[in-house]
């Protein structure tokens, strides 16, 4: 089951596309996947898409928060995209919406 | 002649060879230890154990102490090696005109056939498996072969007319299958009694005197000159190609493939299968034994020398072992046996593979799967142990309700069900020192031994700025929070909801970080409070956290909690919410409120993936006087 994919985009954006359950099982990885990217690639914008992740724990939450501090790190804009309504409430919850990049109205 | 001495040459290495696996050490340990247990009726490892002792006793190796015992052990009951040869060189002596050899045997003198060797070939015949004639020729005064009569005959034997040995016994072959004569079988005998090889005839229509014989059915003969007879074995086709389909489909089906290594002609023969199991193009032949030998992984020598004395004893030797064909292993059991001799010297030997590698390897899979899964458990087991002991240490929970100034207390702790989920609930109820009373619930994003470690440095972290410097919720989550964002426990996130109540005004200030609000329910009501802007601990540099404020009455209930207790993989946070609140409605509802303990037991389901911590407060009748 592929959790993570990553592709590099003209212009000097990272995609990363994260699918599935995020949670402490497969977290540790995808940290290590996405770091590993980020630092290697050096792009100027690291853009997260979370349309087919269903489910995220405190551990797949930890993995937005490590991703955004690579990406700051090698000071690339970091971007959340397209969360699910419940994930969209986990990131307003913990008050990451706007670290993310995401409008509270959710577009 | 030259098959003879090759046969003797072959005999001799095979001899060796099973002699130099009796007197491998390990070998021969083995069998002292299996022997001496048998014959004194101890178990096999106090045979060995006894032999080490003995060793030790001596100051000898225990190979050596193995060697004596064996020695004494087996001198009863052997049967000279000798003493096998004589019966088989009975056989063949008529022809064999004297050789030099390394142990001459006493030469007999050249004597005419008799009835003896006739007999004994029957008694051998009668011992091996298979179908067998042998004929003599008749000559007439001339020396010139007029007929030819069955002198031995095996048991088995059963003609096609339905003829058994003692219709055939002692009766002219042109008598019986007057068809024979001056064909290409007579021509054959003829041919291999003056050359003395071996030849094969056919396919040829099998024909008989008697009229009942099943016609358009043909046999091969193979002809053997043996003594002055020439010994026969009939194949029928039909049989034959019968025979070969179902063996085919056997060891296709077993993955089972056959072998023959014939020591009299130094033949070997290799089924389809065996070709298969090799990985060997069948053009080529069957491999040398030198080679397939070497593709036996050395681990399984010890097991092919066992088999290869079992051999040497005249036993089936049935053995497992794996082979290494094109950089794969493999795993075969091998059942090896022997067409032996009157003597019991092998004439031929053969082997019967079968290829388990994939059931030996759906085995060893298995085990190493159910050893991780063992050794998983053990880790995770270790680890729920101790993050649940640290848990226990840094955060005793109490039985009873704490009663502090205007406010009592209860708090209910639940693990996660699954042991691997317990983590890094926390949560805080203690007077200050400034006389307000601090009330918190918190947890550490991650599971197991780190977050139960980063959730004792954040409880101790509250306690002490409580005590040295500010009961100030958002001041407080801000220290915690570049705790985590800066501190020695990097990643480490968690999320926390902080109170501050102050007994003189019954004022209720809170903050919180990434954590849901504070539930507030009076007479039936329950509503989830403000949430003021802040964000989880450890994520930002420097977020900034607000305040938000109630003044709360007599018998008014807060609760905050851990989202174990709302949050499901299934629903979201707001449906999770809907039978919590459900409850405390109903308990502020009530004229006489049940205690708090009683509440929170009620609200408590364990939540599989996280664990759970409540915290309910409810502001006493304030005090007079």
């Amino acid at each position: 089951m592929q959790t993570v994919s990553i592709e590099a985009k003209p212009g000097g954006v990272l995609d990363v596309v994260l699918s599935g359950e995020i949670d402490f099982t497969n977290a540790a990885h995808i940290v290590d996947v996405v770091r590993e990217a980020i630092a290697g690639g050096c792009p100027e914008t690291v853009r997260v898409d979370l349309a087919a992740v269903t489910f995220l724990d405190s551990s797949g939450l930890g993995v937005l928060i490590r991703a955004m501090k690579a990406a700051a790190a090698v000071d690339a804009a970091f971007r959340v995209e397209h969360p699910t309504e419940k994930v969209f409430d986990q990131l307003q919850m913990t008050g990451l919406l706007a670290p993310f990049g995401i409008a509270e109205t959710g577009g | 002649m030259k098959t003879d001495q090759g046969y003797q040459h072959r005999l001799n290495e095979l001899e060796a060879k099973i002699g130099r696996a009796r007197l491998d050490p390990v070998v021969v340990c083995e069998r002292a230890a299996g022997l001496l247990a048998g014959r004194i009726g101890c178990r096999v490892d106090e045979a060995h154990t006894h032999l080490r002792q003995l060793a030790a006793e001596q100051d000898r190796d225990v190979h050596e102490v193995a060697a004596d015992a064996l020695a004494a052990l087996e001198a009863r009951g052997v049967t000279p090696p000798a003493q096998l040869r004589t019966a088989a060189d009975a056989l063949t002596r008529h022809h064999r005109t004297p050789s030099p050899r390394p142990d001459p045997l006493p030469q007999p003198d050249p004597v005419p056939p008799t009835r003896e060797w006739t007999e004994i070939v029957q008694q051998v015949l009668d011992a091996l498996p298979g179908r067998r004639t042998l004929v003599a020729p008749e000559r007439d005064p001339d020396g010139l072969i007029v007929d030819y009569r069955f002198v031995a005959v095996s048991s088995s034997v059963v003609d096609l007319s339905g003829r058994r040995r003692e219709d055939l016994l002692g009766r002219r072959v042109s008598e019986v299958y007057p068809s024979i004569v001056d064909g290409p079988v007579w021509a054959a005998w003829r041919d291999a009694l003056a050359d003395r090889q071996p030849r094969e005839v056919g396919p040829v229509p099998y024909v008989s005197s008697d009229d009942d014989s099943p016609t358009g059915v043909t046999v091969t003969v193979h002809v053997q000159p043996l003594g002055d007879g020439l010994l026969n074995s009939w194949v029928r086709h039909d049989e034959q190609t019968r025979l070969a389909e179902r063996m085919a489909h056997t060891e296709r089906l077993g993955n089972l493939g056959w072998g023959e290594w014939d020591l009299v002609t130094d033949t070997t023969v290799w089924s389809d299968e065996l070709y298969r199991i090799y990985e060997r193009d069948p053009a080529d032949g069957p491999m040398p034994r030198e080679e397939s030998e070497a593709l036996v992984l050395p681990d399984d020598d010890g097991v092919r020398k066992q088999a290869a004395v079992a051999f040497g004893r005249g036993e089936t030797a049935d053995l497992l072992y794996r082979i290494r064909v094109n950089g794969r292993i493999k795993h075969l059991r091998a059942v090896v046996d022997a067409v032996r001799d009157a003597g019991g010297r092998p004439l031929k030997i053969y082997g019967i593979l079968q290829d388990v590698t994939a059931r030996e390897s759906s085995r060893v899979k298995l085990a190493q799967v159910e050893r991780q899964l063992r050794e998983h458990q053990e880790s995770l087991a270790i680890e729920h142990r101790l993050a649940a002991q640290l848990q226990q240490i840094v955060l005793p929970i109490p039985d009873a309700p704490i009663d502090l100034p205007g406010i009592r207390v209860a708090v209910r702790y639940l693990p996660a069900e699954r042991a691997s989920r317990v983590g890094g609930d926390w949560y805080h109820a203690a007077v200050a020192r400034d006389g307000s009373v601090v009330l918190a619930v918190g947890d550490v994003a991650g599971h197991g031994v780190q977050a139960a470690a980063t959730m004792a440095q954040l409880r101790h972290t509250l306690t002490a700025l409580t005590v040295t410097t500010t009961t100030h919720p958002a001041e407080l989550l801000s220290n915690l929070n570049e705790l985590l964002y800066a501190g020695d426990a990097p990643d480490g996130t968690a999320t926390a909801v902080i109170l501050r109540f102050d007994p003189a005004t019954r004022q209720l200030r809170w903050a919180q970080a990434g954590h849901p609000a504070p539930l507030h329910t009076r007479a039936g009501v329950t509503t989830e409070l403000a949430r003021p802007y802040g964000p989880l601990l450890g994520a930002l540099p420097d977020p900034g956290y607000d305040t938000a404020g109630i003044t709360i009455e007599h018998d008014d209930v807060v609760v905050i909690y851990t989202d174990g207790l709302v949050e499901h993989r299934s629903h979201s946070l707001a449906e999770g919410l809907v039978p919590v609140v459900a409850r405390l409605n109903r308990f502020s509802a009530e004229e006489q409120p049940a205690s708090l303990a009683g509440l929170l037991a009620e609200l408590h389901t364990a939540n599989p993936d996280d664990d759970t911590c409540i915290l309910a407060a409810r502001c006493l009748e304030r005090r007079h006087g």
